[in-house]
């Protein structure tokens, strides 16, 4: 079975060599330039001449569904251009499709997310999984920033692939923290937010800033970094929560103190425990919340929600 | 880089701590020929839990491959062999700490002997006891097996021989022999693909020999699953050679 990868890119020559060193085995290469000014094309056109142009946007996720356009093959495999594989990727995933693409459209990768010179081991940090292989025509994604696409066949379409010993994304986010903070402003401003003001409750932001710092937090891990970057998220879903008032012309009442005691309501101490007990018993986890959605039809968001 | 160099090829899967011990080691062994020999490290990440991170191989000059799901030495060994050609490899465990002067000695016999395609090294145990100094083979299904394994090394004389095999936890090939068998035979799951690259070569007409001079350190089979390989590797090795190698002794 053939497979076509995309690359997005975006003044992306830093890192872009090593991402495509990594898709040589592609029977397709596509490169996919959103008005690149430094020498990403140049470095593109060593691996590849099919190199397409977009205008310059506030968000990659809006343009992935244009570029699927381009590809010849029935498999499509996408990657970003801080991203790279292993050395046997193209071996592992040819027999990803030989065993399970009869039975399924889709493949969610684990991630490693590589953040301020280590690999953030962490739950909601990993296993992080992506949607990136998949069948022409199988999948969407939304213009908005880092939210899972959606698989149009059906959630029981997506293979989750579990770690260990599965083939991974390698995701160089962010070089040190400044880094990330740029990055997290950069991308809460450009973000798309609900028109509609009676959509918008801070308290939701709140809950989400105590769920970031709750459920992101994993110091036997990850260390005092963990701390770190679990209050920048919360800090972060609080800022979002500030833009998005903000965008509404902040003709809705914040309702600032009212939002506090609720949004600690939102997040009950259960739902904390019990995403931390499977993240540290992972198959246990991982085969419970299969026969839920077996026994229940319940469907689990694929991917992560940040990255 | 691709020329008349060594390229020393070190497969691990975590065990981080030891491995820098071990590249310490061999770096410096490396250092000791490197007015006559240029040299480059591929470290070969076998799907390591975490991955090794490359900001810290590449500052010490180390070129770092990685695999996400575990694969069998022959084929790491391979892939790092062609990525990486030189005029000689040297295949080296994670667990082994080379001394210093390990390399001289190896290269320095590999050179002298006409016909020498390979050449292993002593490596003991840290008890000081012998892990090997040479493959030996015994009658039906005994096989082979290290000789003198276990005994204290004082009690084995510092010899340098002439082996029917010896390990690839510490082994010096030849490209010509490398290129001419086709490097390790990939369907072994993890295990005496060593052995049987010796034999291979043997009947090529290469001489293998083991360096005795210098004793390096070498834990063994300290990676996780490792050992429960073995068995069907020596059952792959069996089919092949069985009733097919000289019984020593």
């Amino acid at each position: 079975m053939k497979i076509s990868a995309i690359v997005h890119t975006r003044n992306s020559q830093a890192t872009l060599e090593r991402a495509l060193k990594s898709l040589v085995w592609a029977d397709e290469l596509i490169v996919v330039d959103m008005a690149s000014d430094d020498a990403t094309l140049g470095i593109a056109r060593r691996f590849t001449d099919r190199i397409y142009h977009v205008p310059a946007a506030p968000r990659v996720d809006g343009i992935r569904n244009q570029a699927l356009e381009h590809a010849i093959h029935e498999w499509i495999f996408v990657l970003d251009s801080d991203e790279y594989l292993a050395e046997d990727a193209g071996q592992v995933l040819r027999n990803y499709l030989e065993r399970y693409g009869t039975r399924y459209d889709a493949f969610a990768l684990p991630r490693f997310n590589y953040i301020a010179g280590q690999i953030i081991r962490g739950s909601w940090w990993y296993p992080n999984r992506q949607v990136r292989l998949f069948r022409k025509g199988t999948v969407r994604w939304s213009d908005t920033t880092h939210v899972p696409p959606v698989v149009t066949t059906g959630h029981h379409r997506v293979l989750e692939l579990t770690p260990p010993g599965c083939l991974h994304i390698h995701h160089r986010n962010y070089e040190d923290l400044r880094h990330f903070i740029r990055k997290q402003v950069e991308y809460a401003l450009l973000d798309r937010y609900d028109p509609d003001p009676s959509a918008f409750d801070f308290s939701d932001y709140v809950a989400r800033a105590y769920e970031e710092l709750s459920l992101r937090c994993d110091p036997e891990r990850d260390g005092d970094l963990s701390h770190a970057l679990s209050l920048l998220m919360a800090w972060d879903a609080i800022i979002r929560g500030l833009v998005h008032w903000d965008s509404l012309e902040r003709r809705t009442p914040l309702g600032y103190l009212k939002a506090l005691p609720v949004a600690s309501g939102k997040v009950p101490w259960w739902r904390v425990r019990l995403h931390h007990w499977g993240a540290r018993h992972y198959p246990l986890a991982f085969f419970a919340r299969r026969l839920v959605e077996r026994v229940c039809g319940w469907r689990w968001t694929v991917g992560g929600r940040k990255g | 880089m691709s020329g008349n160099g060594v390229t020393a090829i070190v497969v691990s899967k975590d065990l981080e701590g030891l491995l820098r011990f071990c590249l310490d080691a061999l770096q410096r062994a490396l250092s000791k020929i490197t007015s006559t020999m240029p040299h480059e490290v591929v470290l070969v990440d076998n799907a390591s839990g975490v991955p090794y991170l490359d900001d810290l191989y590449v500052a010490r000059g180390v070129v770092l491959l990685r695999f996400d799901t575990p694969q069998s030495f022959a084929r790491v060994n391979n892939l790092a062999a062609a990525r990486r050609p030189n005029d000689l490899y040297l295949l080296l465990n994670n667990d082994v700490l080379l001394e210093e002067d390990a390399l001289v000695c190896m290269l320095r016999l590999l050179n002298r002997e006409p016909g020498a395609g390979i050449c292993g090294s002593r490596l003991i145990f840290p008890d000081g006891t012998i892990q090997h100094c040479g493959v030996v083979f015994g009658p039906d299904k005994e096989g082979p097996y290290h000789c003198w394994r276990g005994r204290p090394a004082e009690l084995v004389p510092p010899a340098n021989g002439e082996y029917q095999a010896v390990t690839g936890a510490c082994m010096l090939a030849r490209r010509l022999v490398w290129e001419e068998l086709g490097g390790l035979d990939q369907s072994y799951p993890f295990g005496l693909e060593d052995i049987d690259f010796c034999l291979r070569a043997r009947q090529r007409g290469w001489r293998v020999m083991c360096c005795n001079e210098v004793a390096s350190l070498h834990f063994e089979s300290l990676t996780p699953g490792r050992v429960e390989l073995d068995i069907p590797s020596r059952r792959r090795f069996m089919e092949r050679w069985g009733g097919r190698y000289t019984v020593d002794g």
